[in-house]
């Protein structure tokens, strides 16, 4: 049916305005009226039931013929019975349809329009982006020599009807920057020009579409068009616009166009690759695609009301970039133009609510997402750790021997005599009690500081090297310990004082400790802060939290109690934030060196039991100990130490990245519809659900995201490949088929050409495989692409527009592309691809925001000239020149970028000093490539165009070029100012004042219409 | 029929052609292409904007957004009754149900700071912060029933510049530059001016074109540096060396031209040149030096004034009342509007005063800040209405928001000096508008007795909005824009703005 009616179509010339009209024309419902009735009456006579006037719906058929109550709107047949027609010819304005006061009004043609479809019959067809595109047959051409590909078949078919005829072929020259461009985003150098000029071979183009399409550059130049559609943005927005890593979901897209995804599983990822089976980390990072909805960091805010708008945001992002539907309207009440209904718009809504973000400024939930040679890296690194540690847990006879002898040396040595607590004190509201095994529990609240006193009467005789300080964990210690606060069970000792005194005058003598070891110490937090005398410093374990840990204190001068002699331990802990012990024990020691390292497990007393007594995790202990200390497994040890710390380093060094992550269904939220878009005014209760106009959700598919991804993708679905191929075209021809590439709604234009626009369609999801380079590849191939552009009089006049593609389109380069090239033909471009964004120059005082302390520093090295959408991106202030050539602020979904031309863009590329930057090195490159007979400005202006200047270009830059060598040879000083700007150091230069003039030519051809535009 | 996106390209182009009959661009196109649809394409006026009106009252608009919005009730809110609650705790009434940006608790009541009289033959009460826009206020027509539904700042600034309390949508000035052009065709007709140190809360986005094309968007004049970025010529480009440059890009542009026949590359042609007198227009019109020493006394303003503020990280504690960075703005709006620019918006930071130190406080701060505006906006006002400028210029002062009748409960504010601050109150506040067909000597609305609610004829925001657009000659309702799928308006999708015709002179 869709067909039939787009036949009739191309009977009528659809720019024209129907001049006369007679029986014998054909009106289209889809192209005629449709447009009229939903522009001038669906507001309130379409499917918005609350919006309906006088129960009258026009969108369906049975609502306009229906007599019910009233004489019929429409009777098929007879316009002059149909109280349509004669509302539409009143003139009283109380009964004129529509109402004055609407602004809206029919012109004598449309309303005649009107009237003749009615009179053949008032059929009604559905939208035709509703149903499923279909092959149609290739049409017949007037020349069949043409046609390269199925494309030219359609092209041509709509020339053929209008009379109207194609292009000559472009030559080499044209076609390579062209393609390059397209496809790259970056000019041709001159030598690839060479030799695609002298490529004698018949497939010479179709090589140079290969080699382009395998370039690395085609990932960038594709991710920059999709990073619109993402709203990728380095910031957060709103008021304090906060920095936000997310760069790693960039360069994700850069490299999913490199590698080619099928479009069906780049939806999937990027909108569920959470939700998948065992996702990757990649596929994790691709639902940053989701999180790139901004955050409210404002003082003072209601994070439920941002997230219910990132929420939305992400419900309408969704089905704007995949089914090109508009969701402005349904937000608030039913949609009055298209199919969606107020309800079904918060059943969607519901698909996508449950996720755990919550516009928190941390912007969690994140997930660690490493690049590719970080996660080479780490692999290495776990390989590594794991031989290694196989190796030092091996056992050899050599180790057995070396260990029993250890073992029996260990049994000699001294015994740690715990001491028994005999009072014990606390400086805060903390009690502290003392276990059968000696150790000392800390209960009751946990003081932010706290210091322990605690003394020890009945002193074991004999001499003492060392006194042990072991902090144990407790079962009774929340958080874990063995410190006090529940979510970071970190301790800080910030002193240790050992006092010897008699009697009961605690004031005795302090025994002074020489050094000291622990089994571990946080960095910057060694255990030699703990008797350094200074209470700001002290002795940490994080982030080994939850295990005990031990601490040996050796005197300088040996300890020998005497029989009345008591000892005060006291336990100064100033850091604050309950980072105070939970439990510890203290004991004395002496005999030899090994014995006064950590010995949390009491090894020397594993040692004396005798073997068959030891358990087996006593046995491992003993083994574990041994291994730490004999010179071959210590060895191994500390490398795998190393090794385990690199793998840290590594790992923390892992951008962690904003992802999507499901709540869980015992958490899901409930959804209600938010009253006229109110999230504030809840009404009724909804359950998740598709859009009902369209197809079925697939079987089996579960009912979350990543249902809703699989029925974006699903074959059934009318819209997703279209609005995918128009996009792909727009891209390559500057406008879509749909030239309202974000509207395939009842508003939107319709499709140029229907059939071509499906036929790439069924093939892109079918035989292509969702392969976008397949489908580039096709459309470029095609004659129709491969057309000159030159505009002859003749089209100017029948298809002033280029509607019809009788010429290949010239339009301006989009931002990103203009500086890379300028960038690119100055031999200044780095080649590095992703990463971090980067800061290049740019004017002083651009970021002023408020309450944010987000600095624009200014990169250095290559990253000054890395491609333009590596630019770090902030929302409230993005790059100046970038939006002065129509880059958005990406704060939310942009479809498609209205191209402008202003003189503000000529002041960018006039005097921007990265342009100034790039006519130096422009200039250099012709004085590297001077040749005889012009000076290197052939070689400078093939380098920016891509082909050779004819003889009058040439004369002109000649002329520029030598009368600015005069010039600056009579003004030294504009020379010199001039290579400075360009950050050149001109007493480096031989002839400065032709450096100078070669760079005014430079800025003259970076500044042609020709080198802005893709021709 | 031609999409509204074709007719854009189109009429982008006219924006800085100046749409007034055949621009340069058009002429060339006329006489060079000899094509009747290209010069009907191109010669008409903006046909693709419906919604304009006839003989509208004003030609331009000033807009003076005081962000971080001033304390109503310390500048024009004499509320005697409040004053006797001073220092009691809030009634629960004026609390239940309400959302406070920064308020916990049970706030005290905190009465006028500042000694009031009534002021003009309109016999209005003003707040001895003001002694000058005292004198004018009879020029003006004060509203003291302005409210608005966002309480944070960055969302209640783009609700009232651009409709919409969230990123993405067209401000004001580019509504109005897209439906009516500019005056001017060697000036943009949209400049924003910004003083006080920082750009408003909400950014570069108040002055952004949303969906409409970045033509439209608010171009930053600053006072440092270049006044237009990129304007001036690179180091050693002198004006005669850019001449040389422009005539050669020029020709080879027009040699493509008769190769390729694409008339985009005529309408580069005559961008280039307007961005050549655009580096003379436009540092002329910002040059305060031009003016006679008379009228830098009346603003207060002082060419060339470099303010430590506007260098600070922090600008709060650099604030001093004889700061003339905003009065210089002030006279350089006059410079722009005289020039025929349709839009200029001024933006002055620093109006947030919650008391939460004394750079940010009611009792020290907002003096201050009063200092720095008062005679400036009242100097404007005489300077406009002497050069028959007021009748055709709309201005608008305003912050974004109301400051509550309650002191903020701060930790350590106690009615300490330096820390007494009010809260965000978007229920009811103070705006005035004098000149383009503005009725002078109005007072208009009120709230209740302690300035919490309003009494009498409200006014929101979206009225406001109605208003001045309906005033620069577009008619609120029926101007639009297609995007997402709805015809998108400045006063948003429900038909509550409405036009003030009570105010209309």
């Amino acid at each position: 049916m869709i067909r039939d009616s787009f036949s009739l179509l191309f009977f009528i010339i659809a720019m024209a305005i129907l001049p006369q009209l007679t029986q014998s024309q054909e009106v289209s419902f889809q192209r005629d009226i449709r447009p009229l009735l939903a522009k001038n009456c669906f507001a309130c006579h379409g499917p918005d039931q609350e919006a309906r006037e006088a129960d009258l719906r026009l969108d369906l058929r049975k609502g306009a013929v229906s007599q019910e109550g009233r004489s019929a709107a429409i009777v098929a047949g007879n316009p002059d019975e149909s109280e349509l027609v004669i509302r539409l010819r009143e003139k009283d304005p109380d009964v004129k349809m529509p109402p004055p006061e609407t602004g809206h009004a029919l012109s004598a043609e449309q309303i005649a329009l009107i009237e003749l479809w009615i009179r053949s019959g008032a059929e009604y067809s559905e939208h035709w982006s509703q149903i499923p595109p279909e092959l149609s047959k290739l049409p017949e051409v007037s020349n069949p020599a043409w046609p390269k590909n199925p494309i030219d078949h359609f092209v041509m078919a709509q020339w053929d009807r209008r009379n109207m005829s194609g292009s000559t072929p472009a030559d080499r020259e044209t076609l390579i920057r062209r393609l390059s461009l397209d496809l790259t985003g970056l000019p041709p150098t001159p030598e690839a020009v060479d030799r695609f000029v002298d490529d004698p071979s018949p497939n010479a183009y179709e090589t140079l579409v290969d080699r382009l399409l395998e370039s690395d550059r085609f990932g960038e130049h594709w991710a920059r068009m999709w990073l619109d559609l993402a709203r990728y943005s380095d910031t957060k927005g709103y008021e304090k616009d906060n920095p936000r890593e997310i760069w790693r979901y960039r360069d994700w897209v850069i490299q999913a166009f490199n590698q080619d995804l099928p479009f069906d599983q780049f939806t999937i990822e990027q909108i569920a690759g959470d939700l998948l089976e065992d996702p990757t980390s990649d596929q994790q990072l691709a639902t940053a695609f989701h999180r790139n909805t901004m955050t409210n960091d404002e003082g003072g805010t209601d994070n439920e009301e941002f997230r219910v708008l990132a929420v939305k945001d992400r419900v309408d992002t969704t089905l704007q970039v995949w089914m090109g539907l508009t969701m402005g309207c349904a937000k608030c009440h039913t949609h009055k133009y298209d199919p969606i209904q107020h309800r079904e718009y918060y059943e969607f809504y519901a698909l996508f609510n449950q996720t755990a973000d919550m516009d928190r400024s941390d912007d969690e939930p994140r997930a660690a997402t490493p690049t590719r040679s970080q996660q080479k890296e780490l692999l290495t690194l776990e390989n590594s750790i794991q031989s290694l540690e196989t190796a030092y847990r091996q056992e050899t006879d050599v180790l057995k021997v070396a260990r029993e002898a250890w073992i029996q040396e260990l049994a000699k040595s001294s015994v740690w005599n715990k001491l028994v607590p005999q009072t014990m004190e606390t400086h805060s509201e903390t009690q502290l009690e003392a276990r059968p095994d000696h150790s000392i529990l800390a209960k009751g609240v946990a003081a932010d500081k706290e210091t322990y006193i605690v003394t020890y009467d009945d002193l074991p005789e004999g001499e003492f090297d060392a006194l042990r300080l072991e902090a144990l964990t407790d079962p009774s210690i929340q958080g874990g310990g063995p410190g006090r606060n529940d979510r970071d069970p970190n301790f800080v000792l910030s002193e240790i004082q050992i006092d010897v005194y008699t009697g009961e005058n605690r004031e005795g003598v302090r025994i002074p400790i020489q050094s000291a070891q622990a089994d571990f110490s946080q960095s910057d937090w060694p255990v030699k802060n703990a008797f350094d005398g200074d209470q700001k410093t002290g002795w940490a374990i994080s982030p080994k939290k939850g295990q005990p840990h031990v601490a040996v204190f050796r005197f300088g001068v040996p300890f020998q109690p005497k029989k009345d002699q008591r000892l005060k331990i006291t336990l100064i802990q100033n850091y604050g934030n309950r980072l105070v012990l939970g439990r510890f024990r203290i004991s004395l020691a002496k005999g030899t060196e090994q014995v006064l390292t950590p010995d949390p497990q009491d090894l020397g007393d594993l040692a004396r039991l005798p073997e068959n007594q030891r358990t087996v995790e006593q046995r491992e202990q003993l083994a574990e100990a041994f291994r730490r200390q004999w010179p071959a497994t210590a060895d191994q040890l500390s490398q795998l130490e190393g090794l385990r710390e690199k793998k840290d380093r590594l790992v923390k060094s892992i951008p962690r990245t904003p992802v999507m992550k499901e709540l869980g269904s015992s958490q899901n939220r409930e959804t209600r519809i938010h009253l006229r878009g109110n999230f504030l005014q809840p009404g009724e209760v909804v359950q998740p659900g598709i859009l009902g106009a369209f197809h079925d959700f697939p079987d089996g598919a579960p009912m979350n995201r990543l249902g809703v991804a699989q029925w974006l993708v699903a074959a059934e679905n009318p819209l997703t490949a279209r609005v995918a191929v128009n996009r792909i075209w727009a891209q390559l021809f500057g406008r879509g088929l749909v030239e309202t590439e974000e509207d395939f709604g009842v508003q939107g234009t319709l499709p140029s050409h229907p059939e071509l626009l499906d036929w790439l369609a069924v093939r892109y999801q079918g035989e292509m495989g969702w392969s976008t380079k397949s489908l580039c590849k096709t459309i470029v191939m095609s004659s129709t692409y491969q057309q000159s552009s030159k505009t002859t009089p003749r089209q100017q006049q029948v298809d002033p527009e280029n509607r019809w593609w009788t010429r290949a389109p010239r339009f301006r380069l989009p931002a990103e592309t203009i500086r890379d090239q300028a960038l690119q033909v100055a031999g200044l471009l780095s080649r590095k691809i992703g990463g971090p964004s980067v800061m290049p120059p740019q004017p002083e005082g651009i970021w002023q925001t408020t309450y944010s302390t987000l600095k624009w520093k200014t990169s250095e090295g290559q990253d000054r000239h890395r491609r333009a959408l590596y630019t770090y991106w902030r929302r409230t202030s993005p790059y100046p020149s970038m939006l002065t050539f129509d880059a958005g602020s990406r704060e939310v979904c942009v479809i498609r970028r209205i191209r402008t031309n202003t003189p503000l863009q000529a002041l960018v590329t006039l005097n921007d000093p990265v342009y100034i930057e790039a006519a130096a090195g422009l200039a250099k490159q012709m004085i590297g490539n001077d040749n005889a007979k012009h000076n290197g400005l052939d070689y400078g202006f093939r380098r920016v165009l891509a082909r050779t200047p004819n003889e009058r270009e040439m004369s002109r830059l000649e002329d520029l070029l030598n009368t600015s060598i005069q010039d600056f040879k009579n003004h030294p000083e504009q020379a010199t100012a001039l290579l400075k700007a360009g950050k050149v150091d001109a007493s480096t230069i031989e002839d400065p004042a032709r450096l100078a003039a070669l760079m005014l030519v430079s800025n003259v051809l970076l500044n042609l219409d020709e080198t802005l535009t893709r021709n | 029929m031609l999409s509204k996106i074709e007719h854009l390209a189109t009429s982008t182009r006219r924006y800085f052609l100046g749409h007034a009959g055949l621009g340069v661009g058009g002429m060339a196109l006329a006489s060079l292409m000899q094509q009747p649809s290209l010069a009907r394409q191109d010669s008409g006026s903006q046909d693709s904007v419906t919604g304009r009106l006839k003989d509208p009252k004003a030609k331009s608009v000033i807009y003076l957004h005081m962000a971080g919005s001033p304390s109503q009730i310390d500048l024009f809110e004499n509320k005697p009754a409040l004053a006797k609650y001073h220092g009691e705790a809030c009634p629960q009434e004026y609390l239940e149900g309400k959302r406070f940006a920064f308020i916990k608790g049970v706030p005290k009541m905190l009465g006028p700071l500042f000694d009031y009289q009534k002021r003009g033959e309109s016999g209005q009460w003003i707040s001895e912060l003001l002694p000058h826009f005292s004198k004018v206020v009879d020029k003006t027509c004060v509203i003291r029933s302005v409210n608005t539904d966002q309480f944070n700042h960055s969302p209640a600034q783009l609700l009232l510049h651009t409709g919409q309390p969230r990123l993405g949508y067209p401000s004001m000035g580019s509504w109005v530059t897209y439906g009516l052009g500019s005056e001017n065709k060697n000036l943009p007709g949209f400049v924003v001016l910004v003083s006080g140190g920082k750009t408003p809360s909400a950014g570069k986005s108040l002055w952004g074109s949303g969906f409409l094309p970045t033509v439209y968007q608010g171009v930053q004049c600053r006072t440092e540096g270049d006044p237009v970025l990129y304007l001036s010529n690179p180091e050693g480009i002198t004006r005669k060396t850019r001449r040389h440059t422009l005539d050669a890009i020029n020709d080879l542009n027009r040699e493509r031209f008769h190769q390729v026949g694409d008339v985009e590359t005529l309408t580069r042609i005559s961008q280039y040149e307007l961005a050549y007198r655009m580096q003379t227009a436009v540092p002329e019109v910002m040059d305060l030096a031009k003016e006679n020493q008379e009228t830098l006394e009346l603003y207060g303003a002082m060419p060339g004034f470099q303010s430590a503020a506007e260098k600070a990280d922090d600008p709060r504690p650099l604030y001093k009342g004889d700061d003339p960075t905003f009065a210089n703005n002030c006279l350089l709006a006059r410079r722009l509007v005289e020039q025929g620019v349709r839009f200029v918006q001024l933006y002055d930071w620093g109006w947030d005063h919650h008391g939460s130190s004394p750079g940010e406080s009611c009792d020290e701060t907002l003096p201050i800040k009063c200092r720095q505006i008062d005679r400036a906006i009242s100097g404007l006002l005489v300077d406009l209405e002497r050069r028959g400028l007021l009748d055709s210029t709309l201005v608008v002062w305003g912050g974004e928001f109301g400051r509550t009748p309650m002191m903020q409960n701060n930790v350590r504010s106690d009615l300490r000096k330096g820390f007494i601050g009010r809260d965000h109150h978007p229920h009811a506040y103070t705006m005035w508008m004098a000149g383009g067909g503005i009725q002078p000597g109005l007072a208009y609305g009120q709230t209740d007795e302690i300035g919490y609610y309003i009494a009498e004829n409200p006014v929101n925001v979206r009225d406001l909005q109605a208003t001045i657009l309906h005033q620069i000659g577009l008619d609120p309702h029926r101007f639009s824009f297609p995007f997402q799928g709805l015809d998108n308006r400045l006063i948003g999708p429900t038909d509550e703005g409405r036009v003030l015709h009570d105010i209309l002179a």
